[in-house]
C-alpha cells in the first residue's frame, strides 16, 4: 500500500517564509499571596521543608565525601556524589506539580529529583496505599529496618525516613538499598513513587522516558513522564533523537482514533549553564537561551519555555501547564530550567572556572534562602519556625545516616557469602505463558495475501523425491520469523514492533511484510532513522510494562544504538537488583554483499556486554521457535538473523517448520549431524559451509564430522559440546565473525578449559580475517567456505587421512597472524 | 501485433515468483502503464503494469501459480 499522505510538488514550491511561535523567557508574574490562595500554607512550607531535606541530604554527602563524616557520624563511602545544591527549586518545583503515577527518569545527578518526587508521592498518596508500597517493598523488611533504628520526628515522619534510609543505603550500595545496592548514587530509583531510573549516561534519560510516554500513551494511562536532564545534554545526539522521536507527525496523522495525539513527554532541563569544562552558552552550545531548540523540532515548538528554577513555584506553574498540554494529547513538551549547581560537578571538582563574583551573585539567588525569606515577609511563618524546620531536617538527616551507617542496619552485600549473587541477577530467565489474548486487528489475518500465499507453501523444504523446494514453494527462514511474530502480535496487546521500514515496506527483507495489513499503525509503525532512540525507546516501553520487538536493519547499526544496546537494554534488570523487566527483543539483520559496513557479524559485541542474551538461529524451524522465546522473554535479547539465510527452506526436521506455535529454549545447541571424528560448532550460516564439508569428507575419506549449530549465544550449555569433544577429541569452530575477539573465540577458550583432558588435538578457530568484508565477488575469499574445514581437518586433525583439498585461507601462521588475527 | 507480459527480472536472486492477482480478464481492453497485476516475491509484493494498449487475449500463469523469471504470463493484442 502506498503511503496516505501524498508529497505534492504544488505543497512545497510556494515562497514564503517559516514563523515560529514566540518561545517565554521567565514569564512567571503570580505574586506568592494568589500561590498563598490557590495552594494553601501547608503546602507551601512543605515546598520549603522538601527543598531543605534536599539541600541537607547532600550537605551530608559532600561532607562525607571530603571528610568522612557529617554530625560527628563517621562512614567512609568511595563511590560518585554529583550534588545538586542550588538547583532544589526545579526538582521540588516539578515535583509539586507532579501526581504519583507520573514516571521521572533522572540523570546521574538526580538524588534531588529523586528524593522531591517521593516527597510529593508521599505528600499526596493515602496512608493507606502509602503503608502498603512500603510494606510490599522487600518484603517488609526495610519498612522494619528503618522503623526499628530511625526516629519519627515532627520534620520527619516514617514514609520519608523510609524514602531518605532506601536512597542513602542504595547509594552506599548496602544490601537493603532501594535497588539492593546494585545501582548506587547515579541509578537510585524506586517506582512506587514515581521515580523511575536515574542514569549515569548524560542524557540516556530522554530516549527512555520518551519510550514510557509511548507506553502511557498505548495503555491510556492518565500521566507523564518526564526526562529530565541537564543543559550539557543538548550536545547528546540520542536527546535529539528522543525530541523528535516524541515529536513525530503520525501520533496525530496516522494512529489510530483513540490513539492520537502527542506523546506525553516533558523534556525538563535544568540549565545550569555548565557541562563538565565547557559553559553551555557562549562557548559549547549554539543556542543562546535552551528553549530556542524547541523551535526546530516541530510546529509548536515544543511549547518551550525557559523558566526561573530558582523560584519553584514558577518551576511548579510552568511544569503544571505543560503536564495539562500532555494529558490533551499536545505533547511532547520542553522546559528550560534556569538554575545554578552551589558546588562543583563533583566532589573532585575544583571550581576554577567559576568567578566569585558570578557564584556570588546566585549564591544571593540560593533558592531555599530566598524561599524562606519570602515565606516570613508573607506572615506565612515566623522566622523561627523556618529555623526549627531547619534543624528538624539536620537531626532526621543524621539519624538517618547513623542508621545507614550501622551494619546492623545496613549490612553490606555479602558477596564473599554469595559469589554468584550478581550473576543471578543478570537475567530472570522468566518468560510469558503463550499470548492468548484478542487484541484489535486491522482485518483478519486470513485475509492478508502472504499468509494465503504461505498456507499454500510446503512446510518442509524438501519434496518427495528429496528434492530442495524454491522459497517461493516452502517456508522459509523469512517466514518462520513472521509466524513467531504474528502469533505474539495477535495475541499480546503489550508487543509493539517498529523500526525504520516496518511498516509499507514490510522490513527490509520481508519478514514484516503482510503485517501492516492486520496490525493497527500504534502496533506496528515506521520509526525515524535513529537507532539509538529506536533501541532507548523500547527499553522504556518495556519499563512501562510493554514489550518491544525493535529492529536496526543492518547489525552493522548497533553502532548507532551504542549506549541504549550496551547501557541501557542490557543493564536495567540487573541495576535493580532484578525489580524491573526489560523485555525487548532487538533484531539486527547480518548482512552480505553489501561491502565493509553492511555484512559484519558482531554477535561478539554484545555477547560480551553483560546482561543480554544473544541469540542467531540458522534454520527456519530455529528462527521461529526462537523468535517465540525472545518474545516471551522478561529478559532482553539482541535477535542476529543473516540475510544469506532468509530465503532458507526447512530440510533438517522431516515435517518441516511446525504450523503451530512453539518455543525452542534459549541456550541449547543443537546437534546437526552426528558424527565420530571431529567437533565442529558453528555459529549462524557458518552452519552451511560445515555441513557441505562433513558430507564430502564423509564420501571421499571417511572422515565423520559432528556438526552443533550454537544457536544461541548468551546463554550458552556447554555440555553438548563437552559430551561430543569426549566422542570425537577435536574441536572446530566455523564463525563468519572476524576472528579477533569473536565469540567462537570465547568458546574455544572455554571448551579447552571445560574438555582439556579429551583433547587430541589443539581447538581450531575458523572465522573471517581481521579486515573489512570484501566486496561480493571476493566474500568467498573472506567468510569461511567448505574447502577451509576440509583442509583444517585433514591437514591438523587427521592428517593421515590427508587430502588434497585447500581452503583459500591457505596462508602461512605467521603471515595470517601478522596481517589478520 | 502481440505483445508478451513477461515476468520481470526481480533482483538478481528471484528466480520465481506467485501470481497474487490479476486486475483484467481475458477480453478485456488494457492501457498501456495502467496496473495489469501483482506479483509477490519472497520478500516483496509488487504490482506490473501492461506493456502496451490493446486487448488482452489470454492470461497464461493464472493467479496462484508461480511463474519463473522471463516466463510468459499473458499476451496483448495491440490495438
Amino acid at each position: 500500500m502506498p503511503k496516505s499522505i501524498p508529497v505534492k510538488p504544488e505543497a512545497f514550491r510556494a515562497p514564503g517564509v517559516l514563523s515560529f511561535p514566540d518561545v517565554p523567557l521567565h514569564a512567571y508574574q503570580r505574586t506568592l499571596a494568589e500561590e498563598r490562595k490557590a495552594l494553601g500554607d501547608a503546602a507551601l512550607k512543605n515546598v520549603l521543608r522538601h527543598m531543605m531535606i534536599l539541600r541537607e541530604f547532600e550537605t551530608m554527602l559532600g561532607a562525607i565525601k571530603a571528610r568522612g563524616s557529617y554530625q560527628d557520624i563517621a562512614y567512609a563511602y568511595k563511590g560518585p556524589a554529583h550534588l545538586s545544591m542550588g538547583q532544589e527549586a526545579a526538582a521540588v518545583g516539578a515535583a509539586l506539580a507532579l501526581a504519583p503515577e507520573d514516571h521521572i527518569f533522572g540523570s546521574h545527578r538526580s538524588h534531588g529529583e529523586f528524593l522531591a518526587k517521593g516527597l510529593s508521592a508521599i505528600s499526596r498518596l493515602g496512608a493507606a496505599e502509602l503503608r502498603s508500597i512500603m510494606e510490599s517493598h522487600q518484603d517488609g523488611r526495610l519498612l522494619r529496618t528503618v522503623a526499628a533504628h530511625v526516629p519519627v520526628s515532627p520534620v520527619l515522619g516514617l514514609a520519608e525516613n523510609f524514602l531518605l534510609f532506601g536512597l542513602l543505603a542504595e547509594i552506599f550500595m548496602k544490601a537493603n538499598g532501594f535497588n539492593g545496592g546494585m545501582g548506587g548514587s547515579m541509578h537510585a530509583f524506586f517506582p512506587p513513587f514515581g521515580a523511575y531510573p536515574n542514569n549515569a549516561i548524560v542524557g540516556a534519560s530522554a530516549g527512555i522516558a520518551t519510550g514510557a510516554g509511548l507506553r502511557k500513551k498505548l495503555a491510556g494511562s492518565r500521566s507523564i513522564a518526564v526526562a529530565m536532564s541537564g543543559d550539557g545534554s543538548t550536545g547528546c545526539g540520542p536527546v535529539y533523537e528522543a525530541m523528535n522521536f516524541a515529536s513525530m507527525a503520525q501520533y496525530r496523522t496516522l494512529w489510530t482514533e483513540g490513539r492520537r495525539g502527542g506523546l506525553p513527554v516533558l523534556f525538563f532541563f535544568n540549565n545550569n549553564f555548565y557541562a563538565m569544562g565547557g559553559q553551555t552558552i557562549g562557548e559549547t552550545m549554539g543556542w543562546d537561551r535552551l528553549s530556542r531548540i524547541g523551535a526546530g523540532m516541530n510546529a509548536d515548538a515544543m511549547h518551550a519555555e525557559t523558566v526561573d528554577g530558582t523560584n519553584p513555584l514558577a518551576v511548579a506553574d510552568a511544569v503544571r501547564r505543560k503536564r495539562a498540554l500532555l494529558l490533551e494529547g499536545r505533547g511532547p513538551a520542553l522546559l528550560d530550567v534556569e538554575c545554578y549547581r552551589l558546588g562543583g560537578h563533583s566532589t573532585t571538582d575544583a571550581n576554577v572556572y567559576r568567578t566569585k563574583e558570578e557564584q556570588a551573585a546566585w549564591e544571593a539567588l540560593d533558592p531555599i534562602a530566598t524561599f524562606a525569606a519570602r515565606l516570613v515577609t508573607e506572615g506565612i511563618m515566623a522566622q523561627h519556625e523556618v529555623d526549627a524546620m531547619k534543624a528538624g531536617v539536620e537531626a532526621g538527616i543524621a539519624a538517618v545516616l547513623k542508621a545507614v551507617a550501622n551494619p546492623d542496619a545496613a549490612p553490606a552485600v555479602d558477596i564473599a557469602g554469595d559469589p554468584v549473587l550478581i550473576g543471578r541477577l543478570m537475567f530472570s530467565h522468566a518468560e510469558i505463558p503463550v499470548p492468548s489474548g484478542e487484541t484489535r486487528l486491522l482485518a483478519a489475518p486470513e485475509t492478508s495475501a502472504r499468509i494465503r500465499q504461505d498456507a499454500k507453501k510446503s512446510r518442509s523444504g524438501l519434496g518427495p523425491s528429496g528434492e530442495r523446494l524454491s522459497a517461493m514453494r516452502a517456508i522459509t527462514y523469512r517466514d518462520g520469523l513472521f509466524e513467531a511474530i504474528l502469533h505474539h502480535l495477535i495475541h499480546d496487546e503489550r508487543l509493539i514492533a517498529y523500526g525504520e521500514e516496518c511498516r509499507e515496506w514490510g522490513g527490509a527483507f520481508g519478514v514484516y511484510r503482510g503485517l501492516s495489513d492486520i496490525i493497527p499503525y500504534e502496533r506496528l509503525f515506521n520509526a525515524p532513522i535513529s537507532e539509538a532512540a529506536i533501541v532507548a525507546t523500547a527499553v522504556g516501553h518495556a519499563l512501562e510494562g510493554g514489550r518491544s520487538l525493535v529492529e536496526l536493519m543492518y547489525g552493522d547499526f548497533l553502532g548507532r544504538a551504542g549506549d541504549e544496546v550496551f547501557n541501557q537494554m542490557a543493564k536495567w534488570q540487573s541495576m535493580s537488583a532484578g525489580s524491573l523487566k526489560v523485555p525487548v527483543v532487538l533484531r539486527c539483520s547480518v548482512g552480505s554483499k553489501y561491502g565493509a559496513q553492511h555484512s559484519q557479524d558482531w554477535t561478539a559485541l554484545v555477547a560480551h556486554i553483560p546482561g543480554l542474551k544473544v541469540l542467531y538461529p540458522a534454520t527456519p524451524f530455529d528462527a521461529k521457535g526462537l523468535m517465540a522465546s525472545a518474545l516471551s522473554s522478561e529478559d532482553p535479547v539482541v535477535f542476529f538473523e543473516s540475510q544469506r539465510l532468509y530465503d532458507t527452506v526447512e530440510t533438517f526436521h522431516p515435517e518441516g517448520v511446525p504450523q503451530d506455535y512453539y518455543r525452542i529454549p534459549m541456550g541449547e545447541p543443537d546437534i546437526k549431524r552426528t558424527g565420530r571424528d571431529v567437533t565442529v560448532l558453528t555459529i549462524g550460516p557458518s552452519l552451511y559451509p560445515a555441513l557441505a564439508a562433513a558430507q564430502e569428507l564423509e564420501q571421499s575419506s571417511g572422515l565423520s564430522l559432528e556438526v552443533i549449530d550454537a544457536r544461541s549465544l548468551v546463554p550458552f550449555n556447554y555440555d553438548p559440546v563437552i559430551a561430543s569433544v569426549e566422542k570425537t577429541g577435536h574441536l572446530l569452530l566455523v564463525t563468519e565473525a572476524s576472528e579477533r575477539g569473536s565469540f567462537a573465540m570465547t568458546l574455544a577458550s572455554n571448551l579447552t578449559r571445560f574438555a582439556f583432558g579429551h583433547l587430541k588435538s589443539a581447538p581450531r578457530v575458523l572465522g573471517s580475517p581481521n579486515w573489512i568484508v570484501p566486496g561480493a565477488d571476493m566474500e568467498t575469499t573472506y567468510f569461511p567456505q567448505a574447502d577451509d574445514i576440509i583442509q583444517i581437518v585433514t591437514s591438523d586433525m587427521h592428517p593421515v587421512r590427508h587430502s588434497n583439498r585447500r581452503g583459500i585461507r591457505n596462508w602461512a601462521e605467521r603471515l595470517m597472524a601478522r596481517n589478520a588475527l | 501485433m502481440a505483445t508478451k507480459v513477461v515476468m520481470p527480472q526481480l533482483g538478481n536472486e528471484i528466480e520465481e515468483a506467485q501470481i497474487d492477482s490479476w486486475a483484467k480478464a481475458p477480453g478485456e481492453t488494457v492501457t498501456k502503464g495502467e496496473m495489469l497485476l501483482t506479483i509477490t516475491t519472497p520478500k516483496l509484493t509488487m504490482e506490473i503494469e501492461a506493456p502496451a494498449s490493446g486487448t488482452l487475449r489470454e492470461i497464461l500463469a493464472p493467479a496462484d501459480e508461480i511463474a519463473a523469471v522471463g516466463a510468459v504470463l499473458a499476451i496483448i493484442d495491440e490495438a
